[in-house]
């Protein structure tokens, strides 16, 4: 193991190891250190979905943007993440609703986000088992997508560490070592390596990292909660290919996995703040309700996989990314609340640019995601939630 | 082709009515009680699918369930497991050829709220160390429920024509099949709630009890609360890799033996098997029994691995058993046609020149088994790979109960070893889970240890000795 390093990332999912790259790329001598292997926090047990219908500027901006380099992605890397646009497809059950998605619309447009308003009878074109009987309207974007969290991961870390990162998996941090409010370096159960800057991409577990650094926990508050979904046995492609959610169905929702075609279900039934990852039997039954409710058919699939993951949430469900004031050299992106993984390439490459350079081109609003703001009582408004 | 003459079994008395189901439009007949996947194969189909990548056919290969060999559409629905669904009157079955499309339907499912069934004990499988498990557990004072996903109770018992080794107790000079008659007509007589077709398909705490989430007749849920549970959900066998291993003819030997012996089907004329154990021995004499013919048996190791008795037996009939020999591929346009095998040298390769074809339609592979853990690692059991005992294990007390309190294990999915062990066990396992369950008196602690004593001396043989080696690193004080 290294003894020194110029950054030390903390934190091997989406986040870290896009970061990690992005610094490579620059020339940067960065670390990164996961406690388990790379993707085991909150990556690998995600919904796979990246969207832009955000309710909000900033949000928007930075996921028209990061659309662009999902597009590219795998060129860069040279390694196929499977990402394909196929759409979000949110549906709306009353009047009401469909007034909100007439406005999420006018947003979405104004930013360069191609939304419509679609009939129920286009929605059934899209999505030929979808049962249309109680929708109103559909708000659809063909343009968001889904990629491989899987292969995204592998292929952020293989060109991390061939642009010269070294990545340490199985490897604890245990402390963050900061002397006169200046960050030294971080003390792990393998050994202590020692550096001017370090990041904070442990997403759920921040705010354990920020607590070694001498932060108060609820400086940044974010709390785990267990969220969990379900895949049906792979089937034929083309049937699901959007994510469908109908918002006023308990924020539930399904896509067919891009990888091989099996559902993943997921719903709003959350529980937390908690750190235990047990799948239960209450989920299983509240999500199949839904999702036989919204396609019919797949009360004939079967269930072949349960799993629970975190969304780790900030209190307005928007993640803090940037330099903390108090302590030199130590950084932050963490608190996704569940849009980690669709953020991925834009936020590692903002965090590489601030940390170079003191400034990105990455349309990323620094004073909406400002980790400060909830010291300040500054709330952003709730980001919209699903996958 | 059905079996009609069988020196042992009797077929007819299994037969229900017969019914007409359709194979790709075509009719079959087919009798009440069989599975789709036997009254196919009995009709003369071997392929059941096509695999979805790259379309190869798939025929059986497990046939209780725990492989996806024989997934089949059946009245419209995908991936049904036709090895353990029974035929109905008029069912439209088709082979898959890529990934399914849901059927066309648009009506939402009305919920409804699952069957709940509460018990002191539940046992997960109906083989015998689930049903030894519930009868103790009844006997020790335990309101008991079992469930099993096959059709039948009796797990491998209901396929082993042989007579038993071992104590009178332990059902020595009897045959399986009888055994497992036996246990079931005990089970009737303790009022043992019993669920045949009833998957298992989740294992939870729920607060101080336990649930098993169970999907009944693949279309109802039922819901199994108990204060302990028995895991009894037996193995699952393994496969070797060689070319064309998933050609359908190649099959698993319990398969094979379901085939003949449970349903009464022929599984072809002329077989190889592979793997010398007691498992490829038995197959042997029970496929001669069937009137089919055994080519030969080829052993990787030296020498033979099963029971001298066996093997006599089998070397009468005259049946050769080539040792230090492999299987090399097998041969043919959509089902085994061939099986090429050679010799192999002291370091396990193959020795050039010595390749030998076998003209046979099927391939049984007795290569062993692997412990079926998925419901104990998915409720949280502390799990270790034991080589010695089949693979992965959960470790456990000597009373058979896990790392997760009130959850118990029996039979070949605590480590593979045999019937009668797992009897033992399931006897164990079924007394320990009622005195958790906090329903029996001390008293059945004595036994407890009787059943610890049986199990000692029947592995105290040159056989045990592997087990014991094996069970060393899994049970704990």
């Amino acid at each position: 193991m290294k003894s020194k390093a110029e950054v030390v990332v903390i934190g091997g999912g989406s986040t870290g190891t896009s970061i990690a790259y992005h610094l490579a790329k620059l020339g940067v001598d960065v670390v990164l250190v996961e406690k388990g292997y790379l993707g085991s926090g909150s990556t690998f047990r995600c919904a796979t979905g990246i969207r832009q219908q955000f309710t909000d500027e900033a949000n928007i901006k930075l996921q028209r943007y990061n659309i662009e380099r999902w597009k590219k992605l795998s060129e860069e890397l040279e390694y196929d993440v499977n990402f394909k646009q196929t759409g979000y497809l949110f549906l709306a059950t009353t009047e009401e609703e469909v007034e909100a998605f007439k406005e999420n619309i006018k947003l979405h447009n104004k930013f360069d986000v191609p939304t419509r308003l679609i009939s129920p009878e286009e929605a059934k074109e899209i999505v030929p088992p979808l049962n249309v009987d109680e929708f109103l309207a559909g708000q659809w974007n063909p343009t968001d997508g889904k990629a491989n969290p899987f292969k995204t991961v592998f292929a952020f870390a293989r060109k991390a560490k061939e642009l010269g990162a070294e990545i340490y998996e199985y490897t604890e941090v245990i402390d963050v070592i900061a002397e006169n409010n200046e960050v030294k370096g971080v003390k792990t159960d393998k050994g202590t390596i020692k550096a001017d800057v370090v990041i904070n991409a442990a997403n759920a577990w921040a705010p354990i990292i920020n607590e070694m650094v001498g932060l108060d926990k609820e400086f940044i508050p974010i709390k785990p909660y267990k969220h969990q979904l379900v895949k049906t046995e792979p089937l034929k492609e083309g049937q699901i290919d959007p994510l469908v959610c109908p918002p006023a169905w308990n924020d539930s929702y399904l896509l067919q996995d891009g990888e091989d075609g099996g559902v993943l279900c997921g719903t709003g039934l959350e529980y937390g703040p908690t750190y235990d990852m047990t799948a239960t039997y209450e989920f299983l039954r509240e999500v199949l309700k839904w999702a036989t409710k919204i396609v019919p058919a797949l009360k004939y699939a079967h269930v072949i996989r349960q799993w629970a993951g975190f969304y780790a949430k900030t209190p307005d469900s928007n993640p803090a990314i940037g330099k903390i004031n108090y302590i030199d050299g130590f950084y932050i992106a963490a608190g996704f609340s569940g849009h980690g993984f669709m953020m991925a390439p834009g936020v590692g490459e903002a965090m590489a640019e601030l940390i170079v350079k003191g400034e990105t081109k990455v349309p990323l609003d620094w004073d909406w995601y400002d980790p400060h703001r909830f010291e300040r009582g500054e709330l952003r408004s709730a980001a919209f939630q699903i996958g | 082709m059905r079996l009609s003459e069988h020196p042992i079994l009797n077929f007819e008395r299994i037969r229900g009515k017969e019914v007409t189901i359709y194979f790709e439009g075509k009719p079959i007949k087919a009798h009440e009680g069989e599975t789709i996947a036997m009254a196919l194969y009995a009709a003369g189909v071997k392929t059941f699918q096509h695999s979805i990548e790259k379309h190869r056919p798939r025929g059986l290969f497990c046939a209780i369930g725990k492989c996806s060999s024989c997934l089949m559409k059946v009245n419209g629905i995908p991936n049904v497991r036709t090895c353990i669904t029974l035929v109905e009157e008029g069912m439209q079955i088709e082979r898959q050829k890529e990934k399914p499309m849901l059927p066309k339907t648009m009506k939402p499912p009305k919920w409804k709220e699952p069957q709940r069934i509460e018990a002191d004990v539940v046992v997960i499988g109906g083989g015998p160390a689930g049903m030894m498990a519930a009868i103790n557990a009844s006997d020790a004072g335990a309101k008991v429920v079992l469930l099993d996903e096959n059709p039948m109770l009796g797990g491998q018992l209901v396929k082993q024509t042989h007579k038993f080794f071992g104590k009178r107790e332990q059902f020595a000079g009897v045959r399986g099949i009888k055994i497992a008659e036996i246990l079931q007509e005990e089970l009737k007589k303790r009022n043992v709630e019993i669920f045949l077709e009833t998957s298992a398909l989740m294992l939870l705490q729920n607060g101080e009890e336990k649930l098993v989430v169970g999907v009944k007749k693949n279309k109802e849920l039922v819901e199994f609360k108990g204060k302990t549970v028995v895991v009894a959900t037996g193995a699952m066998e393994r496969m070797i890799p060689f070319e064309n291993n998933d050609l359908p003819g190649v099959y698993g030997a319990g398969a094979i033996q379901t085939l003949m012996n449970t349903y009464g089907v022929k599984p072809g004329d002329r077989v190889l098997i592979v793997g010398a154990g007691n498992v490829g021995l038995i197959l042997a004499y029970q496929l001669y029994q069937a009137g089919v013919k055994v080519e030969a048996i080829v052993e990787a190791m030296p020498k033979i691995g099963g029971y001298f008795v066996h093997a006599a037996k089998v070397r009468r009939l005259g049946i050769p058993i080539l040792t230090r020999h492999t299987i090399l591929r097998a041969e043919g346009n959509e089902k085994v046609e061939r099986a090429i095998v050679a010799q192999l040298d002291e370091k396990w390769n193959v020795i050039p020149g010595t390749e030998k074809v076998f003209d046979v339609d099927v391939i049984a592979l007795a290569v062993g088994l692997r412990p079926s853990i998925e419901l104990l690692h998915q409720v949280g059991c502390q799990i270790k790979y034991v080589p010695e005992l089949g693979g992965h294990v959960v470790i456990r007390d000597s009373r058979m109960e896990t790392t997760v309190k009130g959850i118990f294990v029996a039979g070949d999915s605590a480590g593979i070893e045999e019937a009668t062990t797992a009897m033992l066990e399931g006897k164990i396992a079924g007394i320990g889970a009622a005195l958790i369950a906090g329903v029996a008196s001390s008293e059945w602690l004595k036994k407890i240890e009787e059943a610890q004593k049986e199990l000692e001396v029947f592995r105290s043989g040159p056989f045990g000795r592997k087990v014991l080696e094996g069970l060393k690193k899994v049970v704990v004080k």
